[in-house]
């Protein structure tokens, strides 16, 4: 006799053995179903509930320590594990679960040989999973979340998904297991992006990719110790990508008779086509002009002494203000000038080029020690950063004010009609200062000054500039970068200039350009 | 900090974008977010906002480094119609307080990007003619303004830029290179700088048809 003709006869009812079978075929196909649309539906709530969680890993950077975690409350799921995570070379881990919930059957094993004592009271009820809130109450208040961790450093870029899968709160084994699919990305090291193309040697107006100079001015037992000239220019990572030329450029010269100083930087529009040459115009149309004027210095000369002794400081700051202008500001003319008819020339071969294909900045300066102190006058259109620097008396004086827009990226140029409106727009940009002495001056382009002083406020703060000069001097141990040995004579620190300059800073990557003279 | 390029991008999300348009758009986004985390100054500078706009004009994603952010999900309501004009004035809203203006304390963003994209026309006509003179005013890099579909109306974004373009059909293909465009576009913003005051784009694909 069947079990079910058994309950039968048990409760009165008479019923043949087919009918019998058929009752127990029908009873339990029924509820069958009947169980699993429950089961199922139960399932489908909270798979619906896990989607609204919204769950997400943020991003990674490749081979940087990643860890990311996510909580889903215990009255959702009761077990939780991640696949698909090996691509990324990540591992994961669940904090804590076996204080909350007892798998009877498979955690009783995993959790002895863990050496967790748990003392499981369910362990004769192998295919039921509970909840042991009961047990658990105090370590575990209601609403107690299962909490999973990724970690590790992921070993390629891209984008990934991986799968959490989790079986549901109520799930018995037997039951699918439920899972979601998660994008994760993983961003490429920045650093690790960057390609070096050189310039094609055969393109128009072509300059080498990087330049140092060093000049050496030698003391005498007249003269003591004397300044030397340090310059590096190195082409930007956001330029070497592309194999694009760079647009910074400079020129130095000590006219070794008259021990003037004369030294000029210019930073190429980086959107204009031709500015490569335009900076290289610029530094050395300046430079040649002020070599010819300097020949014959007196005029300067005696116009500096003069207004070192002057009584009426106004009519001398005139005086001097006046023969600055017809060498300083004639020589940026003149500069503006050649870059215009260089566009013109251009335009004969090139139909279409204008002068503002080769807008740039320029910053120069001509410096000369006397018996009282220096001498510098100077010359400053765009950005970028001119500044005498005293570490031991703690000041520092720039030479003008930076020309900045709103935006960043916004400045005045050398080829702007406007700049040389009228006297007085020239005479703005003009200054000259006498110096007893001083540690540096510096004449850097945007690509330095951006990274190292960040703001027009900085650039008026000592402290920044002595910060710089320490940087200089020691380099980025961070990132193995090694300092420059400003020492008197030593012609080597070009080179490491040159590859000081190679500084690492999150999205300044324009051409570096500094001029130390020290 | 690093100086950042702000890029927004003001999506559709009216009725008719529902279905196959929406996620093209989204596939679109998500493969150009992959091209420009590898692009290194791109990953440095560019951060990204997301505005869609149907009845309801919602700021999707905050203006968001690219390595940080995260496609969120877009949905579109079955029918209703186009805010455009209400979309660009959260823009404008939201630009005040997200973008960074050069001080003498502080070193200003990149001139803002901005990519608009509908495939109908605006629906609040009064108040998108009330922000054409706004947008036109605001300092942008470049607008371009991207009509995608049979549908699409372009005098109403012609007056917003001379930047307007169109797709004849919203599926995949033709969004997907729509969107490498764009890349390509925030690509060479990074590099811009100074001299010109506004970005030269690169030629559009062949799916891409210039306005005029």
């Amino acid at each position: 006799m069947s079990v079910v003709s058994g309950l039968l006869d048990k409760y009165g009812i008479k019923a043949s053995l087919a009918q019998a079978d058929d009752f127990e075929k029908w009873l339990i196909e029924r509820n069958w179903n009947l169980y699993n649309e429950d089961k199922m539906n139960n399932r489908v709530v909270i798979e619906n509930e896990i989607k609204k969680l919204g769950i997400r890993f943020a991003n990674g950077t490749v081979k940087k320590d990643y860890n990311a975690q996510i909580e889903v409350p215990f009255d959702l799921v009761c077990d939780m594990w991640i696949e698909g995570l090996e691509q990324t070379g990540l591992d994961w881990t669940v904090e804590d679960i076996t204080k909350c919930e007892n798998k009877a059957d498979s955690c009783a094993d995993t959790l002895q040989e863990n050496g967790i004592n748990s003392d499981n009271e369910q362990q004769d009820n192998p295919e039921v999973i509970c909840f042991c809130e009961d047990k658990n109450e105090k370590e575990n208040p209601k609403g107690d979340k299962c909490i999973l961790k990724i970690f590790g450093k992921p070993i390629k870029s891209g984008d990934f998904t991986i799968k959490l899968c989790y079986k549901h709160y109520g799930w018995i084994e037997g039951e699918p297991i439920s899972y979601i699919n998660i994008p994760i990305a993983f961003n490429p090291d920045p650093r690790s992006l960057w390609r070096n193309i050189p310039t094609p040697e055969k393109s128009l107006f072509y300059k080498p990719d990087a330049e140092c100079e060093y000049i050496k001015v030698e003391e005498s037992e007249t003269t003591g110790p004397r300044k030397d000239v340090v310059a590096a220019s190195q082409r930007g990572r956001s330029h070497a990508q592309d194999g694009k030329a760079r647009d910074d450029h400079f020129r130095l010269h000590h006219c070794g008779e008259s021990d003037w100083y004369i030294l000029a930087v210019a930073d190429g529009a980086g959107s204009a086509k031709y500015s490569r040459q335009g900076s290289r115009i610029a530094c050395d149309t300046v430079v040649e002009y002020c070599i010819n004027k300097l020949k014959d210095s007196t005029e300067l000369e005696d116009a500096i002494r003069a207004y070192r002794t002057a009584d009426d400081e106004e009519t001398s700051r005139k005086l001097m203000a006046n023969v600055i202008y017809s060498i300083v500001g004639n020589a940026a003319f003149s500069a503006h000038k050649t870059i215009k008819d260089q566009a013109k020339q251009t335009a004969n071969d090139i139909p279409g080029v204008t002068v503002k294909d080769f807008a740039t900045t320029l910053m120069f300066s001509i410096c000369k020690k006397f018996d009282f102190g220096w001498f510098v006058a100077s010359y400053w259109v765009g950005d970028g950063a001119m500044c005498i620097f005293n570490k031991e008396k703690g000041t520092i004086k720039l030479l003008g004010i930076p020309d900045e827009g709103e935006f960043s990226g916004q400045t005045r140029f050398l080829t702007m009609p406007e700049v040389f409106n009228d006297g007085k727009a020239i005479m703005d940009r003009l200054r000259f200062s006498i110096e007893e002495d001083f540690t540096a001056l510096f004449l850097m382009t945007d690509g330095i000054s951006d990274p190292m002083f960040e703001t027009e406020n900085n650039l008026n703060n000592f402290n920044k500039w002595a910060e710089f000069w320490d940087k200089l001097k020691n380099g980025f141990p961070d990132d193995e970068i090694s300092g420059v040995d400003l020492k008197d004579d030593n012609e080597e620190s070009k080179d490491q200039l040159l590859k000081w300059m190679d500084f690492w800073s999150p999205g300044n990557h324009d051409d570096r350009t500094l001029v130390i003279l020290y | 900090m690093a100086r950042r390029l702000p890029v927004y991008l003001l999506i559709d999300t009216s009725g008719s974008m529902k279905g196959e348009p929406i996620e093209s758009v989204k596939v679109g986004i998500e493969s150009m977010l992959s091209t420009l985390r590898n692009d290194p100054y791109a990953l440095e500078t560019v951060n990204i906002s997301i505005i869609t706009y149907d009845r309801e004009v919602k700021q999707l994603i905050p203006l968001t480094p690219i390595d940080e952010l995260q496609m969120p999900e877009i949905t579109t309501p079955d029918s209703g119609p186009t805010h455009m004009g209400e979309a660009l004035e959260m823009l404008l809203t939201n630009m005040e307080k997200e973008i960074n203006k050069g001080t003498q304390d502080k070193k200003g963003d990149w001139m803002p990007l901005l990519f608009l994209m509908t495939d109908g026309k605006p629906s609040d006509i009064m108040k998108f003619n009330d922000m054409v003179p706004k947008i036109k005013a605001s300092k942008f890099a470049t607008v371009v303004c991207c009509a995608a579909g049979p549908k699409a109306k372009t005098a109403e974004l012609c007056q917003l830029t001379d930047k307007v373009y169109q797709i004849d059909t919203l599926d995949g293909t033709s969004l997907s290179k729509f969107f490498k465009w764009v890349s390509g576009i925030i690509g060479e913003g990074n590099k811009s700088m100074g001299a010109t005051s506004e970005l030269l784009l690169p030629p559009p694909p062949e799916e891409v048809n210039v306005v005029i």
